[in-house]
């Protein structure tokens, strides 16, 4: 088995009035994509800075590419792009990106040559305008956020950390991060973002791991996940909107565990101990005109709420993001 | 260490390239310029336009006073050519008043500049009265009673029978009162260049650690706000950046005092060139301090170790707030510090050996600004120097460690600024 990209083992954080993050354990296979999945508060960003030095686990280890995660050259074989993110205003963008690309340990002249490729790639310098002459606070917001990101690649790191990467993203800018992220995993880097936007995770991650209140949820590949969660769900279509027989029919919590009700289509979990076939005659007899009545994967969605909804979110996590 | 150097060139470069940087160098040298050669400039302009030639004397002393004061005020001076001599009216003591009165009305006509009245009470008691547009100017009176006073005293050794000649000649005397320091080592140079010196030592450190440890605070809080210091921690350890940051504005400001030291030295060995250019035959005695080279050693010392110890203060209040506002507030106390220092700078130099002197020189928060002061206005043993030193060393070592670790969680906490008991806490989980 080829060394993981990222390995974190019992890892935890405690602060004064809270722990952030609670004994969590997760690796990352190389070459994938992988999805750092919570809501608001969850301890993303913890484990992400953990991860990268920035803050010290009380317990636990990490590694990153088979070496401890603290030693200096280790940090340089990552990219990162935090939450928040800024750039020095006053300064040159091609002075920025030097001073970044120096700090991960690629010397002035690689790092002009790169800068350069880049630049011209995002369209940021062209026969016209060379914007990396630029001061930084002379830029659009848009366009500093393709600074930042060539900030976070200029050193062709193997592993590639994106903390909530779409916020904030025009519907451009957030394209051209969806293809480099699949550029990427061409390449065989490996990517892990955080996000609590669960349709950007289903369509990029090839595995996710979901924490909630610090603690691990679940972790696996996208297929074991689904795949653990398959035949629970159904997706139901009515010709018209429901009888009250057919309502009551869907309240039952014997038979429905959960139902996500858009009006006349449902997303429906079933109740242990239940199955399709008794739920199906049930609704007939109920006098439902059923269009659609199908055992479906869930989205990552579904399994997200069913998952953490039955946990919880600790209130005032929100701290350290 | 290639990454040290990496901050450390950023820091320097980005502010050594700023409009700031380069008025500030090129106008520290014009302003010290001015200071040396403005006042000796103005000194001399001064006596050589008195314009005692543009007087009338009135002599109602019938003793020929006043034409002996006339003599003395045409003397031809060091600074220039001899001005004309003013005109002398010899009356008697009734005709005064009218007369007075009329020459006063031709000065407020601006047809002269004053007019000087001699009397029988100016021959017994040295009494005599000037009215004039000039009446302000020190120079002008110094040099009007310089002149009466020789007179006088002329005229008395005369009337006790000594010849005009002889009489003239006693009375020529001139006083030059030259100050020298002595030090351990035998006779120094001039005592008031050093305590010039000192004082202008002691101002260009609380300068120098006021402006770039605030330019530090500046820098770290930039950093924060703009969320840079994130991605910056993912690559170097905040102790790298923040000591690539101390180092870095530190080696611009020993840059700029360089200039400025270079061009002090220059103005100092041209000296005679300007003043030639500006027309100033006569220059002044400017005394160079003596200054030994064990002083001056302590003194770079001093500087660095000072710039440090409040350098990681005010990057430690950098990373505790969140805001421009803020900071003013939170810097305060550090601003205390150096103003506590600098106030006592004129109560040390006058009496560089009192106790408080001794006390403020041992304090490690003062002693970088005092102890240099003092050490070059009057000399001082090498063991207190030392032991001084090897304070501030201890105190700077100290600094830097709380600092470092309020540096540390500060500069990626948002919010609320914190308590001092949260203070406490971030010291001693990093």
């Amino acid at each position: 088995m080829p060394t993981p990209a990222l390995e974190i083992s019992g890892v935890t954080k405690r602060y004064a009035a809270h722990t952030a993050v609670r004994d969590l354990s997760l690796t990352v296979p190389t070459g994938t994509v992988y999805g750092l999945l919570g809501p608001n508060g969850a301890g993303k960003t913890t484990t992400i800075r953990m991860i990268l030095n920035i803050i010290a686990p009380d317990t636990g280890t990490i590694r990153i590419l088979g070496a401890p995660h603290a030693a200096g050259a280790s940090l340089d074989r990552v990219g990162y792009l935090p939450e928040e993110r800024g750039l020095y205003k006053k300064m040159m963008v091609r002075d920025v990106l030097r001073f970044l690309a120096e700090l991960k340990g690629i010397d002035r002249k690689t790092a002009d040559l790169r800068i350069d490729e880049w630049l011209e790639r995002l369209t940021l310098r062209t026969e016209a305008k060379d914007w990396g002459r630029a001061k930084v606070d002379e830029l659009s917001r848009g366009m500093q956020q393709k600074v930042q990101f060539i900030g976070t690649l200029l050193h062709d790191p193997e592993l590639v950390i994106l903390d909530e990467p779409f916020s904030g993203l025009d519907p451009i800018n957030a394209q051209a991060l969806k293809d480099t992220v699949v550029e990427l995993r061409r390449r065989g880097r490996t990517v892990i973002f955080s996000t609590h936007l669960m349709d950007n995770a289903e369509r990029l991650c090839d595995a996710v791991c979901i924490i909630a209140g610090g603690t691990k949820v679940l972790d696996g590949t996208m297929t074991d996940v689904k795949g653990a969660h398959a035949g629970r769900t159904v997706a139901l279509v009515l010709e018209s909107d429901p009888p009250s027989d057919v309502r009551a029919a869907l309240a039952d919590r014997s038979l429905v565990a959960r139902c996500d009700d858009h009006g006349r289509t449902f997303e429906l979990e079933l109740a242990s101990g239940a199955d399709a076939q008794t739920l199906l005659r049930r609704l007939v007899s109920a006098g439902a005109v059923i269009q659609r009545f199908e055992r479906v994967q869930p989205s990552l969605h579904q399994i997200f709420l069913e998952r953490v909804g039955a946990t919880g979110v600790e209130p005032g996590m929100s701290g350290h993001g | 260490m290639a990454k040290l150097w990496a901050v450390i060139r950023r820091e320097y470069l980005e502010r050594v390239r700023t409009k700031w940087f380069v008025i500030v160098t090129l106008f520290g040298p014009l302003f010290f310029g001015g200071i040396m050669i403005l006042p000796a400039y103005l000194s001399v302009r001064s006596m050589r336009e008195a314009r005692v030639a543009n007087i009338r004397i009135l002599d109602a002393t019938g003793t020929g006073l006043g034409v002996r004061i006339a003599d003395r005020l045409a003397a031809p001076t060091l600074q220039g050519p001899s001005p004309e001599r003013a005109p002398v009216d010899e009356l008697r003591p009734a005709e005064l008043a009218a007369r007075e009165a009329e020459l006063i009305a031709q000065i407020q006509r601006k047809e002269l500049a004053g007019v000087l009245v001699v009397d029988s009470a100016t021959v017994s008691s040295g009494a005599a009265r000037y009215a004039g547009r000039n009446a302000g100017s020190v120079g002008d009176i110094d040099v009007m009673e310089a002149a009466i006073r020789q007179s006088l005293l002329a005229f008395r050794l005369e009337s006790e029978g000594i010849d005009a000649a002889r009489a003239e000649s006693l009375t020529k005397v001139r006083v030059r009162l030259t100050a020298d320091r002595v030090t351990d080592e035998g006779l120094g140079g001039s005592g008031i260049a050093n305590t010039i010196f000192g004082f202008g030592v002691a101002f260009l450190l609380y300068f120098s650690i006021v402006f770039y440890g605030q330019a530090i605070l500046r820098g770290v809080l930039e950093e924060k706000t703009t969320r840079v210091a994130e991605v910056i921690v993912a690559s170097v350890s905040p102790d790298v950046l923040l000591a690539g940051k101390v180092i870095g504005v530190g080696a611009v400001g020993l840059t700029q005092q360089l200039v400025w030291v270079l061009s002090s030295v220059g103005f100092y060995t041209q000296r005679a060139t300007i003043f030639g250019a500006m027309g100033i035959k006569g220059m002044p005695q400017v005394g160079l301090p003596s200054v030994e080279p064990f002083v001056l050693v302590a003194l770079v010392l001093f500087f660095l170790l000072g710039y440090t110890l409040y350098a990681s203060l005010f990057a430690a209040v950098g990373a505790m707030v969140g805001s421009q506002e803020e900071a003013q507030q939170a810097a305060q106390p550090v601003i205390m510090l150096l103003v506590f220092s600098i106030i006592f700078a004129q109560p040390v130099l006058t009496n560089p050996n009192s106790r408080l002197a001794e006390i403020v020189s041992w304090v490690p928060f003062s002693a970088p600004i005092i102890m240099p002061m003092r050490m070059t206005a009057t000399p001082i043993g090498a063991g207190e120097i030392i032991g001084s030193l090897l304070g501030v060393l201890l105190a700077s070592v100290a600094c830097v460690w709380v600092a470092a670790r309020i540096y540390r969680v500060g500069l990626l906490m948002y919010g609320k600024r914190p308590s001092l008991a949260e203070l406490g806490r971030w010291i001693r989980q990093s």
